[in-house]
């Protein structure tokens, strides 16, 4: 037998990291965390990308989680390193992103005596994570990691946090070290085996049904069903709306996609939804950014809801039929019966549906074609910036964005065909998301396109990371929505508050992003002239070894349509300043 | 709003209340009563044991009662909210019990 060897508290930590699979951190040095520094400088199989602020390395991580499905692993110190990544981790609970967060802290007998960067992260991140750990004996460091990332990466991922007090991590203390082969964590719910009958329940609801919706959300990205849901509904053949996280789960480009729903959800996914006979809610929470009023939601449907998470179904809308487990595994179940049943399913039935779908988008589905209007007599659209975005690369990059107008118009205007191409914070909304997770997701995959599509508002958050990408040289494209305004805010502010823009605008104090980037060490190009979009847009994306910022300027008064109507249902939508349904 | 009683059985940690308690906090229930003891003699879970193929030592567990006033509709998703917490083996109110997330029409603790 093997010999034990004998590792400090750090090295058991890098060792434990590089058994899990990590070949990358994302992270910012300090005190606290200087013996875990060292232990990452002594070893070559992990690689660290320092960050210009922690809330960047959580993003960054975040971001590389989700166009992987890896989890993504940040490093940062006590105090304030500590509590500026709170924020990420914030993120990543809300779309729940799988992530472990080692936080430094200071030295055991210390702790509770306000000691310098001591700050109580357990506490400060309870509620925003799926777990957390204090290492109190440096031996369990092996088990932790071990917990950790099985907790981060199972049922629902989530953000897990692993606070080390500086003394566990002692370089001249030495342990045996193993890695644990297998996990005891007795109190965590196992994976859900999905019941038989509510599959045969929800089999038969599919074939009496004449008014189907599949509604797909990020749990079905998280669990990579998109092979599974592609089948069901070649067999089904029913429309497929997508929320904010689900983007890419169904190809945008297939004839019976509907687009996003919710809050500015297309007119035809949001009247579908609402006539719908039949809703199969697929790693979907029922949001009130989806549902609108819960208790006007879609009168006549019938609830079919597939979910890991017990907690997620029945919490807002009631399901008639719920399906506990993995969707991926639902999914199939549900596939081979149906294919059981298959002389019993008539998809010809949908005829009608799918013509009434027709005549809403006929109605007033979205304009993909705005961007043909390139006169300089008119200002630059923003949707159009997308639309040539989405042109000039194939709608095959790698998007992450921000939050705000600019956010809205990527998901209506970028057709994702693929699951994990969209990028951005749906349940926290967090702006300056887009810049860090951008890198995160190059860094992963340096040969694809990475585009940031981002507002001034949210860019100047996180822009410090432009220094990273310099550092690892990171050409990424970011694509700078400029509306000089919180947009989003504004249009808030003309619609509900009598166009009052309180603390919206910038008054002329932004700064000139060219300049700026150049100062980074990157390219910037301006962009104020609708007959140079194009022509621009394709010289940044023909710069293949830089980063390139373009600042685009864009008509400051154009808002996001449609737009629900507060308070009411899913068929009550504005469509245009001056026009409701 | 009905005064409602849960009783839970989780790991005997350091932070397994507080995680226990915040999910009251955030949702601004109030909670009228707590008691918690780590058990020493564990012969009374026995049943949880054979149920779930582990073994208890004394005091490696608690036992945590709550009285809390919340509507009936919100009671379920409490019980599934701190289901989900990962130190939690068993919760239950007065007519059902989560069993490492298995769902069990009666109160078994
Ligand atoms: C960190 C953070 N603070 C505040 C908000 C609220 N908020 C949502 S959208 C928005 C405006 C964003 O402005 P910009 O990035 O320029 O995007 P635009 O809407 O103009 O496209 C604000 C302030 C937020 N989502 N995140
Ligand atoms: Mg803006």
């Amino acid at each position: 037998m093997a010999e034990k060897i004998k590792l400090s508290g750090g090295d058991m930590l890098m060792r434990s990291l590089h058994e899990e699979g990590v070949d990358i951190i994302f992270g910012y040095p300090g005190g606290a965390a200087l013996h875990i520094y060292d232990a990452l400088f002594n070893q070559d199989k992990i690689d660290h990308i320092l960050v210009r602020h922690e809330q960047g390395a959580t993003h960054a991580a975040d971001g590389y989680a989700r166009a992987t499905g890896k989890p993504g692993v940040v490093l940062v110190t006590s105090g304030p390193g500590a509590t500026n990544a709170i924020t990420g981790i914030g993120t990543a609970f809300m779309d729940s992103i799988p992530m472990v967060v080692i936080s430094g802290q200071v030295a055991s007998h210390l702790i509770g005596t306000d000691a310098f960067q001591e700050t109580d992260m357990i506490g400060i991140s309870r509620p925003i994570v799926k777990h957390s750990y204090t290492v109190f004996n440096a031996e369990d460091i092996p088990k932790i990691i071990k917990e950790a990332f099985y907790v981060a990466t199972s049922g629902r991922p989530g953000p897990v946090v692993i606070d080390i007090p500086k003394d566990m991590t002692a370089p001249d203390i030495l342990f045996d070290y193993e890695y644990p082969k297998t996990i005891n964590l007795r109190s965590y719910n196992p994976p859900v085996i999905p019941e038989s009958n509510q599959i045969e329940r929800a089999v038969d609801a599919i074939i009496t049904s004449e008014k189907p919706v599949i509604y797909a959300g990020g749990g079905a990205i998280a669990s990579n069903a998109e092979d599974e849901l592609f089948a069901l509904n070649e067999i089904m053949d029913a429309p497929v709306t997508n929320t904010l996280m689900g983007l890419g789960i169904y190809p945008a480009t297939h004839e019976r996609f509907l687009g996003m729903l919710g809050m500015h959800g297309t007119y035809q996914a949001n009247m579908a939804m609402h006539n719908a006979d039949l809703i199969i809610a697929i790693g979907a929470r029922f949001d009130d950014r989806i549902t609108n009023a819960p208790s006007k939601f879609s009168p006549q449907a019938k609830i079919i809801h597939l979910d890991v998470d017990h907690s997620s179904v029945s919490k807002i809308i009631g399901a008639d039929i719920a399906v506990f487990g993995q969707v991926k595994n639902s999914l199939d179940l549900i596939i081979k019966e149906l294919k059981n049943k298959i002389n019993e399913y008539d998809k010809n039935k949908l005829g009608p549906w799918h013509d009434q779908i027709a005549n809403w988008k006929a109605d007033h589905g979205l304009d993909y074609e705005l961007y043909k209007d390139a006169s300089d007599t008119k200002p630059i659209l923003p949707q159009a910036v997308v639309q040539h975005v989405y042109n000039i690369t194939n709608g095959d990059a790698f998007v992450t964005s921000d939050v705000g107008q600019h956010q809205m118009f990527a998901a209506q205007y970028y057709h994702f065909d693929k699951p994990r191409r969209w990028i951005n914070s749906g349940g926290l909304g967090t702006m300056g998301f887009g810049l860090p997770a951008a890198l995160g997701v190059k860094l992963a995959y340096r040969d694809e396109e990475v585009v940031c599509i981002t507002g001034e508002g949210s860019i100047q958050m996180c822009i410090q990371e432009l220094s990273t990408c310099l550092q690892y040289n990171l050409p990424i494209k970011i694509i700078n929505i400029n509306n000089e305004a919180l947009g989003m805010v504004k249009q808030w502010q003309d619609m509900n508050y009598g166009g009052r823009h309180s603390q919206s605008t910038y008054q002329n104090s932004l700064p000139d992003f060219v300049k700026l980037t150049e100062a980074y060490g990157h390219v910037g190009i301006k962009i104020e002239k609708n007959s140079e979009l194009q022509t621009k847009l394709e010289e940044a994306f023909s710069i293949k070894d830089k980063l390139v910022f373009v600042d685009v300027y864009v008509d400051p008064s154009e808002h996001v349509y449609p737009m629900l109507v507060a308070g009411e249902s899913l068929k009550d939508m504005w469509l245009k300043k001056d026009k409701k349904t | 709003m009905n005064r409602r009683n849960l009783t839970l059985i989780m790991e005997n940690k350091p932070g397994a209340l507080a995680r226990v308690v915040g999910l009251f906090h955030q949702r601004g229930y109030n909670i009228e009563s707590l008691h918690v003891d780590s058990i020493e003699d564990i012969s009374k879970y026995h049943f949880i044991e054979e149920e779930l193929d582990i073994k208890f030592a004394p005091f490696e567990i608690s036992k945590l009662t709550i009285q809390t006033k919340v509507s009936d509709s919100l009671m379920l998703q409490i019980l599934r909210q701190i289901n989900k917490l990962i130190d939690v083996i068993a919760v239950s109110n007065e007519e059902s019990t989560y069993l490492k997330g298995v769902l069990i029409n009666e109160n078994i603790l």
